[in-house]
């Protein structure tokens, strides 16, 4: 078996933001359930934790071009 | 792959003679420079351009949309007030109407009363009237028939008298003399109606 | 690559002479040198300049005569102005001040939106943001923009980078806090931003590339049972277009929602 132990890294790195990303977005489904009428004030809020959560993911894939490309 | 650290990896792509970001093989998170420069160029004309075309416009548009909003609102209250002010107006005629309509029929009572009053007051007079009529009638027919009874009387009296005495009484002016004098006599008192009645039945 | 090829490629840039699997330096397509340099023009930046050309078409011809019952062009242009004026700017910014911003908002995200579904357009099926030097300029100028009007708000240096600190720190505590504030707002922020942008156009693209032309290369062996695996491939490939419009939308929306968010941090009055 041939590859790198870099891009292994990088799958590795992604199961945080994701679970995290599911978390936000479960959360944001139950109080939408919950509430229809809060909706446009939940979904700036939830994209935003969306956003800063998946940011972990994208350093990941910076990171593993860095160790890929460069190193 | 040899292991080296990040930033001498960044370091030995910084010295590879290629320009940043060119190439196939380049690393794909290193800018290449006139990208990065062209678009931003790209970007700042386009939002040159929407800050003074698009979004004045726009603007405009909306502020002129609450305007005319606004403009409905304000011209539904007026229609509004106009509509109470027409309600008032139809209210107060109708409760003029209402006191004008009292009115006359307080009047027409008053007139009817007064009508009344008159009638009554009128037939009242005609009654009046009529009752003297009849009463100066009766006074008229009494003394007619006075006369009339008188003369009767006279003749009946002297025919009565004549036979009784005996005596002719054909002077026609004694006998009414006679007559006169004794029926003045019977009017003024002297003589008794029921001497006279209580003689004749006596005499017949 | 020769000029030929990338003459077929500003058409069919992922035609049958790209390799397979996709590499990164299938997103490297050079058009011509520009004259007395050694750079090329690119043809992201070709694409990048019929966006702001189109957009800029577009939006002036829906709203010259912008009129206060809109026409179906005018409507459709302020359903997209409402939401970035409305639910980007006035959400993140605050009623206060946020008009100022709107208009670049609405073109960061207009902008961005375009250039993100040029991946899924045939004929451009290239995300102009997957090169990375299109999502750093703009980032340039959202970092300068909410440094300058953070700056101004505070009126010093000294004030403004005291106000990063929340208030009501036990003192010992204060300078840890400090050193991540500055990480956060100096390098992080910046860096997210238009890292987030880069990645998932590169990723996505990478991934509808790895579908649709693993599905012609599995076709081509001409083996019927590679050939019967190429057509859920493709299957597959067509469902997730689909879902890399929504993260191109996603992503648009990200972007300005984010710089909307940092210029109202920067706007508040406290932390």
């Amino acid at each position: 078996m041939t590859g790198d132990i870099t891009l292994l890294g990088y799958g590795v790195s992604a199961i945080g933001p994701a679970i995290a990303i599911g978390l936000i977005f479960a959360a944001y489904i139950n109080g939408v359930a919950r509430q229809p009428e809060a909706q446009g004030k939940l979904q700036p809020i939830a994209i935003l934790g969306f956003a800063l959560a998946e940011a972990l993911a994208i350093f990941g894939l910076v990171l593993f071009f860095i160790a890929f490309f460069v190193g | 792959m040899e292991h080296t650290t990040i930033a001498s990896g960044v370091l030995k792509a910084a010295a590879e003679s290629e320009p940043m970001g060119a190439g196939v093989d380049a690393v794909p998170i290193y800018p290449y420079i006139p990208e990065l420069i062209f678009g931003t160029i790209v970007f700042a004309l386009f939002w040159w351009f929407v800050a003074k075309k698009i979004v004045p416009s726009l603007e405009k548009a909306y502020a002129e949309r609450t305007a005319a909003i606004e403009g409905g609102m304000q011209a539904a209250e007026q229609a509004q007030a106009e509509a109470a002010e027409a309600k008032k107006q139809y209210e107060d005629q109708l409760g003029e109407a209402r006191a004008e309509a009292a009115r006359i029929r307080e009047h027409a009572k008053e007139q009817g009363a007064q009508i009344v009053a008159e009638m009554r007051e009128q037939a009242q007079a005609e009654a009046n009237r009529i009752t003297e009529t009849a009463h100066k009638q009766i006074e008229a027919e009494r003394q007619q028939a006075m006369v009339q009874l008188r003369g009767e009387v006279g003749t009946i009296s002297t025919a009565l008298a004549s036979k009784i005495v005996g005596e002719s009484l054909e002077d026609e002016a004694r006998q009414r003399g006679i007559v006169d004098r004794f029926l003045a006599e019977l009017e003024s008192g002297e003589v008794r109606p029921e001497k006279l009645g209580a003689g004749s039945e006596q005499g017949s | 690559m020769s000029a030929t090829m990338a003459a077929v490629g500003l058409v069919l840039p992922m035609a049958e002479g790209e390799h397979f699997p996709p590499t990164p330096g299938s997103f490297w397509q050079p058009l011509f040198a520009i004259p007395g340099t050694d750079y090329a023009f690119t043809r992201p930046m070709l694409l990048i300049a019929i966006s702001a050309v189109v957009l800029a078409v577009w939006l002036w011809l829906t709203t010259r005569h912008a009129a206060v019952v809109p026409g179906r062009g005018q409507w459709y242009t302020e359903q997209v102005y409402n939401f970035a004026r409305n639910g980007i700017a006035r959400d993140m910014i605050g009623s206060k001040d946020f008009m100022r911003f709107v208009p670049f908002l609405f073109a960061l995200f207009v902008f961005i939106l375009l250039n993100n579904l040029f991946g899924v357009i045939p004929g451009f099926q290239n995300p102009t943001m997957a090169r990375i030097g299109f999502p750093i300029g703009l980032t340039l100028i959202v970092y300068v923009m909410y440094h300058w009007v953070g700056l101004r708000k505070a009126g010093s240096v000294g004030a403004y980078l005291g106000g990063l600190l929340p208030s009501g720190l036990p003192g010992w505590i204060k300078p840890m806090i400090m050193f991540l504030e500055l990480i956060t707002f100096f390098i992080t922020r910046p860096l997210t931003l238009a890292l987030r942008l880069f990645g998932n156009m590169f990723a996505g693209h990478m991934l509808l590339v790895v579908f649709i032309v693993g599905g012609w290369y599995l076709f081509r062996t001409w083996d019927p049972a590679l050939m019967a695996v190429a057509i859920p491939a493709w299957v597959l490939g067509a469902a997730l277009t689909a879902f890399e419009a929504l993260v191109q939308f996603l992503q648009a929306y990200v972007f300005a929602l984010l710089a909307a968010s940092y210029l109202g941090g920067a706007l508040a009055d406290e932390h």
